[in-house]
């Protein structure tokens, strides 16, 4: 029995102000969290003079007992590095959560997730074969992205080929994206044991890290996450359609082939953004709608923006909690997604095959 | 210019790789008629359906939705003409049904608008009119099979479009289910508001809601009129090969079909080992049920002399029986007589039914006498208080012969069938070389 209208009116609410005040404290709690302790009183006057402009203070250690040149370390560190990475977890994780949110609602499928498709592992090899091949070494920087984001998107393209031809059914498609994954998986494992060199920087992405945050960074991928993530949410109405199966949906104006299609390549850009700048996250595509069905309910009005938000804080929570549990330096953030997401993944499963078959037509 | 026909199909074709599953149908639909689809299953009443939705596209023919080619309407379009009432929706979210019904009105909106509050009213008056205003908020999923078909109308019937179709709405419902959402959707189209096609399974339902049945069979449009039309034994066996018998319903003037049994195609014909042959004497229905009954005993069975026409004529054709047969209405001729002493001559048993009698089948009461001196004959009496005789006595007098001569006389159809084992050979269920009974 689902909420009823109020009651749900008022949860989004609670969300929607729940979301707002408690991003607001977890970005500024992890700006000051990172691999070098610093005074939570120092980083906040930090990070208030340098979002003021330098206004609100003469400088920013002003006050405190610390010298100039620690101060200025200090707001490097704060300022440079760990706001960049705090805000691209944020920006990746919003990315996941959209992919997903859109995934599982253009499948009609709720365990459906930008990995699933075989997407990020088309990056990794992009990147991969970056690193082995050393193309554009000296401009490192700008190439690993560009080579992931080829990698990631020509596999979502190989994938909508593949599926358009016979696009009846989801199931094809999703196992076209689980037999494409493998088949990229089997590449990267070759190319690696013929060119050892560059494997360990692979074994990172392979995993998933805020390695590459820096403001230039951060800047390409909100501007593009914006913009997809935009579009995406325009489709809600379209996805609540989808819900009642493509037949239902197209006799009712909605759910055309088309439609479909462009929902999957929007998730499939947003995705390889995602994979380009972090790797392979797993895990926030997957966990995040669901938190927000649970809570705010079933519209894709609802669902896809929602997604982003949880997504977002989860990711961040993830770095957090990785500064958190091993001190001094960031690890793998996919290794703490999946400690979170493979439990609820199960779950999912579990309820699945308890209630209702998995897919639909 | 008269309005175009709500549904206009020439000459459509629609095949599943080898398999054709329509094949040159024509069909049409004034608005605001009430239309069921019916046929065996894989008949192609789905396949018209999904034609008519657009869903399909024909490989030879047109359709026309109000004039306009289906295929030229954009989904949108086509979502504004014309909605459709599947058997069932697989839904995985629990929607709550104010909120589903809201779906409906998608066509109607520019994707990016929220729904107006006179869409609010409209699907509130909606849940009203199928009586789930008190469940609005209820979910999707929470409520019963009845009330979900109910709303899945419901959500069809907020798109507004002056067509509707529904593709076996009733199929999981139980009986009083079925009447009330055909009643619903009957009172629709009465004042002319929406034309309904509608596939059913159902012959009986189709008779008492629609205007107007069309029969598919093999993917081709076999039957088509008004239920008084086109319901009638013979289709039954013909379309479906199952045994029937038709009635009137007294209250609403209405035919009826009761199935009987099924006519297997794979029953092998009488082999010249089954005990046999019974000839029934019948004429005008009256031998029907004895040759249904007989037949599924495993007898050869023979009849005559018929006329052509006739509930037993068309009974005996559709299940094999052979037959002596004459002319419609025509006095029997001597040829046929000729033919009808043949099968006497050859019959192991006689069953006479209680047919009633006239002028232009007299003879075959006559015809019979000479044979009940060698031959088991079993007569069926009328059921009290039926005349049967309309010869002035003539009729009355030959069968007081035959009891004179030392026939049986039985009241009804399983007494006779009883009877024509014992006179055989001496109970049936043990004799070798039996068919299996179906």
């Amino acid at each position: 029995m689902p909420a009823s209208p109020t009651t749900l009116r008022w949860r989004r609410f609670a969300l929607g102000g729940l979301l707002v005040i408690g991003g607001v404290l977890l970005v500024v709690f992890s700006a000051l969290l990172g691999a070098v302790d610093i005074p939570v009183r120092l980083g906040l006057q930090i990070l208030l003079n340098e979002i003021s402009g330098g206004r609100l203070f003469s400088q920013s250690c002003t006050g405190t007992s610390t010298s100039a040149a620690r101060c200025s370390v200090y707001t490097f560190i704060v300022w440079n590095l760990y706001l960049p990475e705090v805000l691209l977890a944020l920006i990746v994780g919003a990315a996941l959560g959209l992919a997903g949110g859109s995934l599982q609602g253009v499948f009609r499928n709720p365990l459906a997730d930008p990995f699933l498709l075989g997407i990020s592992s088309g990056g990794t090899l992009g990147a991969a074969i970056f690193y082995v091949y050393r193309v554009g070494v000296a401009n490192a920087d700008l190439y690993l992205p560009v080579f992931a984001f080829i990698g990631a998107v020509s596999t979502g393209l190989l994938i909508l080929a593949v599926a358009r031809g016979r696009y009846s059914s989801v199931e094809t498609l999703l196992l076209t994206g689980v037999a494409l994954a493998n088949l990229l998986s089997a590449i990267l494992s070759l190319v690696l044991l013929y060119n050892p060199t560059g494997s360990e920087q692979v074994t990172f992405w392979l995993l998933g890290g805020l390695g590459l945050a820096d403001w230039q960074v951060d800047g390409i991928a909100f501007g593009t996450v914006l913009a997809l993530g935009t579009l995406l949410c325009l489709y809600g109405r379209e996805l609540n359609l989808l819900q009642l199966g493509s037949d239902v949906a197209q006799s009712a104006g909605g759910g055309a082939a088309a439609v479909r299609l462009r929902v999957i390549l929007l998730a499939s850009l947003i995705t390889a953004v995602a994979v380009a700048f972090t790797g392979i996250i797993g895990f926030v595509g997957l966990v995040s709608p669901h938190i927000v069905r649970r809570i705010a309910g079933t519209d894709y009005r609802i669902v896809i923006p929602g997604s982003a938000a949880i997504g977002a804080l989860f990711l961040l929570s993830a770095r957090d909690i990785s500064y958190l549990a091993f001190p001094g330096s960031l690890l793998p953030l996919g290794i703490f997604t999946a400690f979170a997401g493979v439990p609820f993944f199960l779950y999912l499963l579990y309820r699945q095959r308890r209630s209702a078959p998995m897919g639909g037509p | 210019m008269s309005p175009s026909p709500a549904v206009r199909v020439t000459n459509l074709g629609v095949r599943y790789g080898a398999r054709v599953a329509l094949h040159a149908v024509d069909f049409e639909v004034p608005r605001g008629q009430f239309v069921a689809l019916t046929g065996p299953n894989g008949s192609g009443k789905t396949t018209l359906i999904r034609s008519l939705l657009g869903f399909l596209t024909p490989d030879v023919g047109t359709i026309e939705l109000f004039g306009t080619p289906v295929g030229r309407l954009s989904i949108r379009e086509r979502a504004r003409q014309v909605a459709w009432v599947p058997q069932d929706e697989v839904l995985r979210d629990d929607v709550p049904l104010r909120q589903y019904v809201l779906y409906g009105r998608y066509p109607h909106h520019h994707p990016l608008d929220r729904e107006t509050e006179s869409d609010r009213a409209l699907a509130s008056r909606i849940l009203e009119e199928v009586g789930l205003a008190d469940r609005a908020d209820d979910g999707i999923l929470s409520i019963s099979g009845g009330e979900r078909q109910r709303a899945i109308l419901a959500r069809a019937l907020a798109q507004e479009t002056p067509l509707l179709l529904l593709d076996e709405p009733t199929s999981h419902l139980d009986i009083a289910h079925q009447l009330d959402l055909l009643s619903r959707v009957r009172s629709l189209s009465r004042f002319g508001r929406v034309t309904v096609v509608a596939a059913l399974h159902d012959l009986n339902l189709a008779a008492r809601y629609a205007d107007r049945i069309v029969v598919l069979s093999r993917g081709r449009r076999v039957a088509d009129g008004t239920p008084r039309d086109v319901l009638s034994e013979d289709l039954l066996a013909r379309v479906w090969g199952v045994a029937a018998e038709l009635g009137i319903d007294a209250r609403s003037g209405l035919p009826y079909l009761l199935p009987r049994s099924l006519i297997t195609e794979t029953r092998p014909a009488p082999s010249a080992l089954a005990p046999g042959p019974v000839h029934v004497v019948g004429g005008g229905g009256a031998g029907a049920p004895l040759l249904r009954a007989l037949t599924e005993e495993g007898y050869r069975v023979t009849a005559g002399a018929l006329h052509l026409l006739d509930t037993d004529a068309e009974t005996a054709a559709s299940l094999g029986v052979v037959a002596a047969v004459e002319a419609p209405f025509a006095p029997l001729s001597p040829d046929t007589r000729a033919r009808h002493r043949i099968l006497l001559g050859e019959a192991r048993a006689i069953v006479v039914a209680p047919f009633a009698v006239g002028p232009s089948n007299l003879a075959n009461l006559e015809d019979l006498l000479p044979f009940a001196r060698a031959t088991p004959v079993i007569v069926l009496e009328p059921p009290p208080g039926t005349h049967i005789d309309f010869c002035e006595g003539a009729a009355t007098r030959a069968r007081d012969a035959l009891r004179s001569a030392g026939t049986t006389f039985v009241d009804d159809v399983p007494a006779a069938v009883r009877e024509v084992a014992r006179v055989l050979t001496g109970g049936l269920r043990e004799s070798p070389g039996l068919p299996a009974q179906s």
